[in-house]
């Protein structure tokens, strides 16, 4: 099915997860994270990753999600090799590097909660990849979030940028003045005075003037037309409805899990 | 009254409005700016801190604890959006510190050097004990700095306690980067103009 844009004039394709609107991707993210907590053994658990990784390969794998993995990739590294060595529970020793012994229990405790991490980074994938700034903006005030807090998280996305190139302009002009890179930790933390307060005084001066211009647009006004979303989606309100009853459910599971654990 | 630095009685506001005036909105999109390009900079200067909150207590110093909260959690859903999606639970720890830093500033534990040190420690107390359950439920108790998890992997080696060693890893780290920022948001606050100041009191 095709989707003609009227803002951009050109005829976008749609795919199979242009169909899911963005809340029911973040629920299932929510779906699969207390999944794993839940249930726990690791067959369940790579089960799981495997899932999250195919719905993110079908999708479109994006340059953050690489990102993400390769960020929390070291950690995980860490977690196998500290777990493995020193986790309380240790008893079966797995194998021994010279006079090093890894054990069975903290390796299952460690790959279990590294598997938690890909999960979550996976299926928040799936929902960054596959949903654009806009389409959230439009679809979550359509389902009616309060339209400050849609411009509070939408206008970040924008404001970033801004704020960055206004960073490397004054570190350029700092450099242009011949303040050379510090060597000492104390040099550096007192060379963030000099190229922070400019930018945060600009920073704040820009968004007094957003402010200004807002008020000035009736952005306060109660009267406002409702953005309606960028696509139709298939059973948005059920699959809404339906992922809350079970994440609920499965948080009840895992609070009962703890609290039986003390009585 | 001005104690030698920031005058608290004239920098004070409504601490538990929940309305948000529309400077307040602009202001929160900034602050997590400040938050995001301060971790960057710290980053790119190899520096042994985060910096990633000096948003949070410009905009708790600014406009209050619901604004500091508001820029903290966002801050941390776009970091987890696009950095690391992990980052997103720690968002309770962000609301804490925007929280904390608002009523401090607002009773005026901001106004001179030495009671920002104090702040400073409340703010680390209150980021460790909130930061340790998240850092158990999903690192097994590590923090992800290399020599805080060398201190936590001391620790467990020697049979002490998981949540005593994850506290301790997280509040060394934690009480170095506060003091920092803490300082740094200080003297920042003290360097804005007043008009700044008072447009962002005056619109709350």
């Amino acid at each position: 099915m095709d989707i003609r844009d009227d803002s951009l004039q050109k005829i976008a394709r749609r795919h199979w997860y242009n169909f899911v609107d963005p809340v029911t991707k973040l629920l299932l993210a929510l779906f699969l994270t207390m999944l794993s907590f839940d249930f726990t053994p690791l067959y369940f658990e790579i089960s799981l990753v495997l899932f999250s990784l195919t719905l993110l390969l079908l999708s479109r794998l994006s340059k953050a999600t690489v990102n993400a993995v390769s960020f929390c990739l070291f950690l995980i590294v860490t977690m196998v090799v500290i777990q493995g060595l020193f986790y309380s529970h240790n008893v079966h020793p797995l194998f021994s590097v010279m006079t090093i012994t890894f054990y069975r229990e903290g390796f299952l405790y460690a790959a279990t909660m590294s598997a938690r991490i890909l999960i979550i980074i996976f299926a928040i994938g799936f929902f960054m990849g596959t949903t654009t700034v806009s389409e959230n903006a439009k679809y979550l005030e359509s389902i009616g979030m309060p339209y400050k807090l849609v411009y509070l998280l939408m206008s970040v996305c924008y404001i970033l940028p801004q704020i960055q190139q206004n960073l490397s302009k004054i570190q350029f002009v700092e450099r242009a003045r011949g303040i050379n890179p510090q060597k000492t930790v104390m040099q550096k933390v007192r060379s963030i005075l000099p190229i922070l307060i400019p930018l945060i005084i600009k920073t704040f001066d820009q968004s007094i003037n957003r402010s200004i211009t807002l008020q000035l647009r009736g952005f306060d006004r109660p009267e406002r037309t409702l953005a309606t979303p960028k696509y139709p989606y298939f059973k948005a309100k059920f699959s809404h409805y339906l992922l809350s009853i079970v994440i609920l459910l499965l948080i009840g599971c895992k609070l009962w899990q703890i609290i039986s654990r003390f009585l | 009254m001005k104690e030698n630095g920031i005058d608290t009685k004239a920098s004070r506001f409504n601490m538990w409005k929940l309305h948000l005036s529309v400077a307040t909105v602009t202001l929160i999109p900034a602050a997590v700016g400040i938050n995001y390009v301060a971790k960057a900079f710290a980053e790119g200067l190899k520096l042994p801190l985060w910096l990633g909150s000096l948003g949070t207590y410009l905009a708790s110093m600014l406009a209050g604890p619901t604004a500091g909260a508001i820029s903290g959690f966002i801050n941390n859903i776009i970091y987890g959006l696009t950095l690391s999606p992990v980052s997103t639970v720690y968002s309770i720890t962000s609301i804490a510190i925007g929280i904390v830093v608002g009523v401090l500033f607002n009773r005026g534990w901001f106004s001179n050097v030495k009671r920002v040190f104090v702040s400073a420690i409340l703010i680390a107390l209150t980021s460790a004990i909130i930061s340790t359950p998240l850092n158990v439920i999903f690192w097994g108790g590590q923090t992800g700095i290399p020599w805080g998890d060398a201190l936590f992997a001391t620790m467990i080696g020697n049979h002490i306690n998981i949540w005593i060693a994850s506290f301790t890893d997280e509040f060394v780290l934690d009480i170095m980067d506060k003091v920092v920022v803490a300082y740094l948001a200080f003297f920042i606050y003290r360097q804005l103009p007043q008009r700044m100041i008072n447009y962002f009191k005056d619109n709350q």
